[in-house]
């Protein structure tokens, strides 16, 4: 058990790239394209190693490459650490070197990103942490290997919480309609703008930690079951693209108060219930 | 023991009395070190070495002393109101005139000792005596920076202010804890009209009649307990037993910790004291005067620990949590948003002591020792920026950092210590979500975890909008020359770094060491603390040492490293879309929030009269 997931966690990237090269095709089918290869994520890495590095200047890219390493640290802590609330803060901890990063160029195009990056923080980490007492109250654990040995399906408990997060994902790995940070039209990538070549890939691989991020917290509602926890995965995986693929982007007051006094309230309401519940048997 | 009590008050008087009739500067900052080099270990040996908890006698002309200095102090209170022509300030003295009559009339005899030492009061001192003694240090060169002739009475009054410190956190009685409850009034009173032009007089006077609510509040919790129960000691109040207690009187002392506290919304009076110097705000912010009121509440802890008050408490405070943490992010004054920051932490202190279980108990005395350490480091940065680059809002400090890289990085050190993986103030602020995550058999506490987690993120958000506002520059090719910063700057601010660092990085023998003799004298049971490792082990709360000291080093080193390296790769502009203008780069501030801000006032407000009225079962 603790092996697998020590093993998913070094292999992060590679993982987090399949599954964007995955996304990219079944994006690409869901518009009637044919979409790249498989692999095309790898290419793309190879291809920008090979560019000439540039940059704004050096603690820009330095805070790039903080933000890959603070990313994989973060999930391995995740993973294979005795907390899962120390996991999803040291998650922000790797936010922050990407959120700093972008200030720190005079590029209005980044600044903006990271200042809305930090309201992607602020309607996403409360929820996490509702989620994380969510899933301590139904399996008694705090440590993410202990609630995958967990024999039920903390779902059948957690339905809105799992609700919930997944009408939150978008807004983890910035997506329609919540890419408010990246914002291609508007704002050119937000915080990524301003990164290229060797250090755009520090960024870009990154962001597929995140993919396995998001995903293995998808698993743990299925406890021990792992096959329905890939069914679950799946589902939710179908669901989102075909969201991001259908929606327009809100604006960052209508995502703020989507989280707060949509998401948060039901993520709530369900923990409430089920502490009552428990109190009551 | 009692010597060394004694000399714990005395000393920072006497000093303070010698430095006032000499008026020297150089006289004053010798003093000052020398206060420092004396107290901390005398603080030092009481919490390490001294056979605590411990009561020690007092004279009984002692008794006769306070009593005399009570009325004089309220007599010069209701002075002041007259002479300001402010009705608030002499009528709450004479209301408390009236009140301590009435209670010195009724009041029995009792054998109980005056002054009850635990670890909690042994904690304390090392607080007031590390933390504050080095602001005097650094009050001394501040002063000096701005007028000499001031030095002398300035720090005189910082350093008896310590001494009261001390003494208020030691006594066991309740009436000798309102004399110095006002004493504590009424130095912040003297030390925020200092500069004594229009607008410190008026934030002073504030001060003093908001804080004399909680002179009220505690004259009227003595009466029901000499009343009821003919007693007036700390001890002897925790000794009556929960189930015998009247929860009024402690709802009446919960009122006076909540105004003291500078909990919305009495919180204006702290906002006020920012026109005072600024070593003012650091000492009433870290070291004394506003860590009375989770003082306050950790003594009483073991008492209202399951109550309908604490539950009341909880939620008020919670709501201040979340809320002065979002009136932060609307601020662009440096020391406006480090001032709603502490309203905002104290709250949360106040709600891990409310909470009473041995985890919340250490998570609320964790939070007391490194918010002071980074809120003394905030401040006094605050002050050098303000004094040798007069600069006052974030945007003044982002063009600071090629100027002055030291002060910068001290101040971004700071902001990071207050909230991130794995300071140690995050990690009370995860033994407190992940304590009440253990109670939520009482469903309601959901409540309190929303809170704690919107709270929470938004001082995260907040920091990070700090600091990146700070770290804003384009210019690389500059070389980075450190500026020379005078030694009573430098010194202070950098052992502060030094602790909170070393602090976390050994946070686990700390608990170890420090927090778990601390919350066995306060409620009696031990945490369950795993001894003699650096993995933090504290019940089902774990985090390995590697975790710890990784997250350290992504937090201070990586970007330490990340400012200092050039990397070999070619440079271009940043992308501005073919732009030429100049950009210029603000940050946002909720604005929106002031169209609320009566409306949060009122809610507050009557949180804080629930919480009295329901919490003290007076219906």
């Amino acid at each position: 058990m603790a092996w697998i997931l020590k093993t998913i966690a070094f292999l992060s990237p590679i993982i987090g790239g399949f599954i964007y090269g995955f996304e990219r095709i079944v994006r690409a089918r869901m518009q009637n394209r044919q979409g790249p290869p498989l692999l095309q994520p790898f290419y793309d890495f190879v291809k920008l190693l090979q560019k000439r590095p540039i940059q704004v200047h050096s603690f820009h890219s330095m805070m790039g490459i903080a933000f890959f390493f603070a990313t994989w640290f973060a999930l391995s802590a995740f993973l294979c650490g005795p907390n899962i609330l120390v996991g999803l803060f040291l998650h922000i901890l790797a936010m922050a070197f990407f959120i700093i990063g972008g200030f720190s160029v005079l590029s209005p195009y980044s600044v903006m990103g990271s200042l809305r990056e930090i309201v992607h923080l602020m309607a996403v980490e409360p929820l996490l942490i509702l989620l994380a007492v969510g899933l301590f109250l139904v399996t008694g654990t705090w440590s993410v290997e202990e609630m995958f040995k967990y024999p039920g399906i903390p779902l059948v408990y957690l339905p809105l919480v799992f609700i919930a997060f997944v009408l939150a994902i978008p807004a983890i790995l910035k997506k329609s309609p919540f890419d408010i940070s990246e914002a291609h039209q508007e704002i050119i990538g937000g915080p990524e703008v301003d990164y290229s070549g060797f250090f755009y890939e520090a960024i870009y691989t990154a962001k597929w930690i995140e993919y396995v991020f998001v995903f293995a917290i998808v698993f743990l509602f299925t406890g021990a079951n792992w096959w329905l926890g890939l069914a679950l995965s799946l589902i939710v995986f179908i669901f989102v693209n075909a969201l991001d693929n259908s929606t327009c982007r809100t604006t960052f007051h209508q995502m703020i108060k989507f989280a707060w006094f949509f998401l948060l309230p039901l993520a709530a309401l369900n923990i409430f219930v089920l502490a009552l519940w428990r109190y009551v048997l | 023991m009692e010597t060394l009590f004694w000399l714990l008050v005395l000393l920072p008087w006497i000093f303070a009395f010698l430095v006032a009739i000499i008026r020297d500067k150089n006289f004053s900052i010798l003093i000052s070190t020398i206060n420092f080099l004396l107290m901390a270990p005398i603080a030092f040996w009481f919490f390490f070495k001294a056979p605590l908890p411990t009561f020690i006698e007092t004279p009984h002309w002692l008794d006769g002393l306070m009593l005399l200095y009570d009325f004089l102090l309220l007599f010069y209170f209701v002075h002041q109101g007259i002479k300001y022509k402010h009705k608030l300030i002499y009528l709450l003295a004479f209301a408390q005139i009236f009140l301590l009559l009435w209670n010195v009339w009724i009041m029995p005899h009792s054998q109980t000792p005056n002054i009850y030492i635990d670890k909690l009061s042994a904690f304390m001192f090392l607080i007031v005596s590390f933390i504050g003694s080095l602001i005097v240090i650094f009050a001394n060169q501040y002063m000096a920076d701005e007028d000499e002739k001031k030095v002398a009475p300035f720090v005189a009054l910082l350093l008896w202010f310590l001494g009261v410190m001390n003494y208020a956190v030691a006594v066991n009685n309740l009436e000798w804890f309102f004399a110095l409850f006002e004493t504590t009034t009424l130095a912040s009173y003297l030390l925020i009209r200092f500069r004594k032009d229009a607008m410190s007089i008026r934030n002073a006077l504030l001060a003093l009649w908001m804080n004399q609510i909680g002179g009220v509040a505690i004259l009227i919790s003595l009466l029901f307990f000499i009343h009821y129960y003919g007693v007036y000691h700390f001890t002897d109040i925790l000794n009556i037993g929960a189930t015998v207690l009247s929860i009024i009187p402690l709802a009446f002392l919960v009122i006076s910790a909540l105004v003291k506290g500078a909990q919305i919304p009495f919180h204006k009076w702290l906002l006020g004291a920012m026109v005072a110097p600024t070593p003012v705000s650091a000492i009433l912010h870290s070291a004394t005067m506003v860590k009375i009121a989770p003082y306050l509440i950790l003594r009483l802890s073991p008492a209202i620990t399951g109550t309908l008050l604490s539950k009341l408490l909880i939620i008020t405070t919670g709501f201040v949590f979340v809320v002065a943490a979002l009136f932060a992010l609307k601020e662009v004054y440096f020391k406006k948003i480090l001032a709603y920051s502490t309203i905002s932490l104290l709250a949360l202190m106040m709600l891990a002591g409310a909470i009473g279980t041995p985890i919340a108990v250490a998570a609320a005395a964790i939070l007391m020792l490194f918010h002071a350490i980074s809120k003394a480091l905030l401040f006094l940065e605050a002050g050098v920026i303000e004094k040798l680059y007069h600069a006052k809002t974030i945007y003044d400090i982002k063009c600071l950092i090629n100027k002055a890289p030291i002060t910068v990085l001290f101040i971004l050190f700071g902001l990071l210590s207050m909230t991130m993986v794995p300071f140690a103030m995050f990690i009370a602020k995860w033994f407190t979500l992940s304590e009440v995550a253990g109670l939520l058999n009482r469903a309601a506490h959901v409540i309190t975890i929303v809170m704690l987690a919107i709270g929470g993120v938004s001082l995260t958000s907040l920091y990070l909008k700090v600091l990146g506002v700070i770290v804003t520059h384009n210019e690389e090719d500059v070389k980075v020359k450190f500026e020379k910063i005078p030694a009573a700057y430098f010194i202070p601010n950098f052992l502060y770094v030094l602790a909170a660092f070393f602090g976390t990085l050994f946070i686990a023998p700390l608990i170890q060491k420090v927090f778990n003799p601390i919350v066995i004298h306060v409620l009696g049971v031990s945490l369950p603390v795993k001894m003699g490792t650096l993995d933090l082990v504290v019940g089902n709360l774990v985090i390995p040492f590697w975790v710890i000291a990784l997250a350290l080093a992504f937090v201070t080193i990586v970007p330490l490293i990340a400012y200092r390296i050039r990397l070999k790769a070619d440079r271009v502009p940043e992308y501005l879309c073919g732009e030429t203008i100049p950009v210029r780069v603000g940050t946002y501030s909720l604005e929106c929030l002031d169209k609320v801000t009566p409306y949060v006032e009122y809610i507050a407000l009557a949180l804080i009269i629930l919480t009295l009225i329901f919490g003290g079962g007076m219906i």
